[in-house]
C-alpha cells in the first residue's frame, strides 16, 4: 500500500514537474493513440533488437565466402538465399541492419549537437553572434546535402567514420535552423526573463529553459533524420563511397547484386524490403508523432 | 516590377556566398584526402619529377590562403584540370563533364516533368476525395515511394520491365529513346510523392478559405471554382519547393545515372570515384553544386513571380 502510494506520488510528481520529463510523458500517452506512431515504433524495435541480437543469433558468418554455395536460391538453410560469393544473403541483411543504424543513429546524434548549440547560441543571443552564425547555417542549408555528403566520402575515403562524419557535416543545418527559430521566440517568454532575475547564467537558461521547449520537434525531426540518414548512406554505400567493401551493408549488397539480377533477383529484392521497411518506419513514426505534438509543422520536412 | 527587380538581384547577392562555400568545399576535399595532396592530382604512373611539377603548378608549397585564390583564379577561367585515370590521362576536366552535360540535363528535365504531371494532378484528386478509399491509396502510394531510397526504385522497375516483361532495356549506354523510359521514371516518382503530399494539403487548406465557399455559395460550377481559382493559391506552397526539388533531383541523378549507366556527370562522378580520379571528381561537383544553387535561385524568382507578398517581405 505503502509502495503503491510513493509510486503515485511520483506519477504525480512527474506530470506536474513539467520540462523535460512532462514532454516525455505526453509524448508516450499520446502517441499510443496515433496509429502512425504504433506501426513506426513497432518496425524499428524491431529492426534495434535484430541488430543487438545478431552476434548471438544462430546465423551463418556474414563475410563466409563459399564458391560451391553461389547464387543459391532461398531455402530453408539460406532463407534469403546467397550472393555471388556464397555469402549468405539473410544473414548479411542482419547484419546490415547494425550497420545501417549506428551510423544513421550516430550521425544524426552529431548533427544533433552541432545544430542545437550552434542554433541555440544564434537564438539566444542575437544580434553580431546571431548573424555570423544564421548565415553560416543558410550556407549549409541551401547547399545539397547529398552532393556534400558525396564530396566528403569520396576525399575522406570508405570507412564507417567516415561515412558518419561526412552525413554530420550535410545534415546538421536542418536542426540548427530549428533550434535557432525556437530559441529566437523562446528567449522573449517571461519564465525566461525571470530566470534571468534571479541571476541564472546565460548557459543555464539556455539548456534547462529554453531548450527542453523545443524539445518535441526536435523529437520529431530527430526521427525523419535517422531515416534521411539511413537513405544516404545506403545511397552512398551504392556508389562505391561509403561503408568498406567488406562490410555488410544493404546499399553495397544491393550495387553488388546488380550484376547477378537476371538470375538471382533474390540477392537485391531481400536487402531492397529490408532498407525500405526500416525508412518507412522512421519516417512513420516522425509523421506520427509530429501529428501527435504539434500539428502546425506539417509540411516542414526537407 | 521594380520591386521583383530588387528582390530578384538580393537574391542573386545572397547566392554568392553559396557558391564561395561550394568552391571552398571543393578545394578541401584535396586536403581531406589521406597522404600527399599532390599524390592525389597524378596519374598511377608517375615519376617523382610529375608529382614537383603538380606541385609546382598548384602552389602545395604556398600558404594556404594563396592555394584558394591560385584554386578560384583557374576555376574562374573555366580551368578544372586534366583527368589521371588511366584511360583518360590528360583529358581536360572541363571537356568531359560539357560532354556528359546534355545527357544529364535531358534525364532531369523528363524527371521534372513525370514528377509535376504527376504529382500535382494526383494531390488535387487527393484533396478533393478527402478520406476516401482513393485519397487513402494514394497517400500510401506516396508514403512508400517517398521512402524508398532511389537505386531500390530503379532496381525494381528494372527487374519488372527489363529483365521480367522485357519491354524496355535496362541500360542508358545503348542510346534511343527507350533507353531514357526507366531511369526518369525513377528520378520523377520518388519526387512526385513529396509534390503530391504538398499539392493535396495546400489544396486542402485553400479549399477551406471563405473566398471559396463564396464563390460556391454564388453558384459557380465546382469545376470552375477548383481549377480556375483554388489552383492559382493552392499551387504557391508547389512553387516553394521546386528548389528542394532541384537540390533532390542533382542528388537522384547521381545514383540513377549509377544504376541504369546513364552516361551523364552523375556516372561520370562515380566513375571517377571509383578510379581515384580526383580533379574529375572535384570538377563533376563543383559543376552539380553551381547547378543546384542556380535552381534555388530560379525557384526563388519564380515564387516572388507568382506570389507579390514574398518581394515585399
Amino acid at each position: 500500500m505503502r509502495l503503491r502510494q510513493g509510486l503515485n506520488d511520483r506519477l504525480i510528481s512527474w506530470k506536474v514537474s513539467g520540462g523535460f520529463r512532462q514532454t516525455v510523458v505526453e509524448i508516450l500517452e499520446r502517441g499510443r493513440r496515433n496509429g502512425m506512431v504504433v506501426i513506426g515504433f513497432s518496425i524499428i524495435a524491431t529492426m534495434i533488437a535484430l541488430a543487438l541480437l545478431a552476434p548471438v543469433l544462430p546465423l551463418a558468418d556474414p563475410k563466409e565466402l563459399n564458391t560451391d554455395e553461389r547464387l543459391l536460391p532461398p531455402s530453408s538453410r539460406h532463407w534469403f538465399g546467397t550472393d555471388n560469393l556464397g555469402q549468405d544473403v539473410f544473414s548479411r541483411v542482419i547484419w546490415g541492419t547494425r550497420v545501417s543504424l549506428a551510423v544513421a543513429s550516430l550521425a544524426v546524434c552529431f548533427s544533433l549537437i552541432i545544430g542545437v548549440v550552434l542554433g541555440l547560441t544564434a537564438g539566444y543571443f542575437g544580434g553580431a553572434v546571431d548573424y555570423i552564425i544564421a548565415g553560416t547555417i543558410d550556407l549549409f542549408w541551401t547547399f545539397p546535402a547529398f552532393l556534400l555528403a558525396l564530396a566528403f566520402a569520396a576525399a575522406l575515403g570508405a570507412s564507417l567514420w567516415n561515412v558518419i562524419l561526412a552525413i554530420s557535416i550535410s545534415y546538421w543545418a536542418g536542426f540548427g535552423r530549428l533550434m535557432r527559430g525556437q530559441a529566437l521566440t523562446i528567449r522573449e517568454r517571461q519564465f525566461v526573463e525571470a530566470s534571468r532575475a534571479l541571476g541564472a547564467t546565460h548557459g543555464r537558461i539556455m539548456f534547462t529553459h529554453v531548450m527542453p521547449n523545443c524539445l518535441a520537434p526536435l523529437i520529431v525531426w530527430a526521427s525523419i533524420g535517422v531515416a534521411d540518414a539511413i537513405t544516404i548512406e545506403s545511397s552512398l554505400s551504392f556508389l562505391g563511397a561509403g561503408t568498406p567493401v567488406t562490410t555488410p551493408s544493404w546499399g553495397k549488397m544491393l550495387s553488388m547484386g546488380m550484376i547477378n539480377i537476371a538470375e538471382a533477383p533474390w540477392v537485391t529484392t531481400f536487402p531492397g524490403i529490408v532498407l525500405l521497411i526500416t525508412i518507412l518506419g522512421f519516417n512513420l513514426l516522425g509523421d506520427g508523432l509530429r501529428d501527435v505534438l504539434d500539428p502546425r509543422m506539417k509540411g516542414m520536412r526537407r | 516590377m521594380a520591386d521583383l527587380l530588387s528582390y530578384v538581384i538580393r537574391k542573386l547577392l545572397l547566392a554568392i556566398p553559396v557558391i564561395f562555400l561550394a568552391t571552398f568545399i571543393v578545394f578541401l576535399m584535396l586536403y581531406l584526402t589521406p597522404g600527399d595532396p599532390a599524390l592525389a592530382l597524378v596519374p598511377p604512373r608517375h615519376t617523382p619529377a610529375d608529382v614537383e611539377e603538380v606541385r609546382e603548378k598548384y602552389g602545395f608549397n604556398d600558404p594556404i590562403y594563396v592555394q584558394y585564390g591560385s584554386f578560384l583564379w583557374r576555376l574562374f577561367n573555366g580551368d578544372l584540370g586534366s583527368s589521371v585515370s588511366p584511360a583518360t590521362t590528360g583529358l581536360e576536366v572541363s571537356s568531359m563533364i560539357v560532354q556528359r552535360l546534355p545527357r544529364t540535363l535531358e534525364l532531369m528535365a523528363i524527371g521534372l516533368t513525370i514528377s509535376y504531371s504527376l504529382g500535382i494532378p494526383l494531390g488535387i484528386f487527393s484533396a478533393l476525395r478527402q478520406n476516401s478509399l482513393g485519397d487513402r491509396s494514394v497517400m500510401v502510394f506516396t508514403l512508400i515511394t517517398y521512402a524508398m531510397p532511389s537505386f531500390w526504385l530503379g532496381i525494381l522497375l528494372m527487374m519488372l520491365f527489363g529483365v521480367y516483361l522485357q519491354w524496355l532495356p535496362i541500360s542508358g549506354a545503348i542510346g534511343g529513346i527507350t533507353s531514357i523510359i526507366l531511369p526518369a521514371i525513377t528520378l520523377g516518382l520518388g519526387n512526385a510523392a513529396l509534390t503530391t503530399r504538398m499539392m493535396r494539403s495546400s489544396m486542402l487548406e485553400v479549399a477551406r478559405q471563405d473566398y471559396i465557399t463564396q464563390l460556391r455559395s454564388r453558384g459557380l460550377p465546382e469545376n470552375e471554382v477548383i481549377y480556375k481559382h483554388a489552383m492559382k493559391n493552392a499551387m504557391l506552397p508547389v512553387i516553394t519547393v521546386i528548389g528542394l526539388d532541384i537540390g533532390w533531383f542533382v542528388g537522384g541523378a547521381v545514383v540513377v545515372e549509377k544504376v541504369f549507366s546513364w552516361q551523364g556527370i552523375g556516372m561520370l562522378t562515380v566513375d571517377a570515384i571509383e578510379k581515384d580520379d580526383f580533379p574529375v571528381v572535384q570538377g563533376c561537383i563543383m559543376v552539380l553544386a553551381i547547378f543546384v544553387i542556380l535552381g534555388n535561385l530560379v525557384a526563388d524568382i519564380l515564387y516572388a513571380y507568382a506570389d507579390p507578398r514574398v518581394r515585399l517581405g
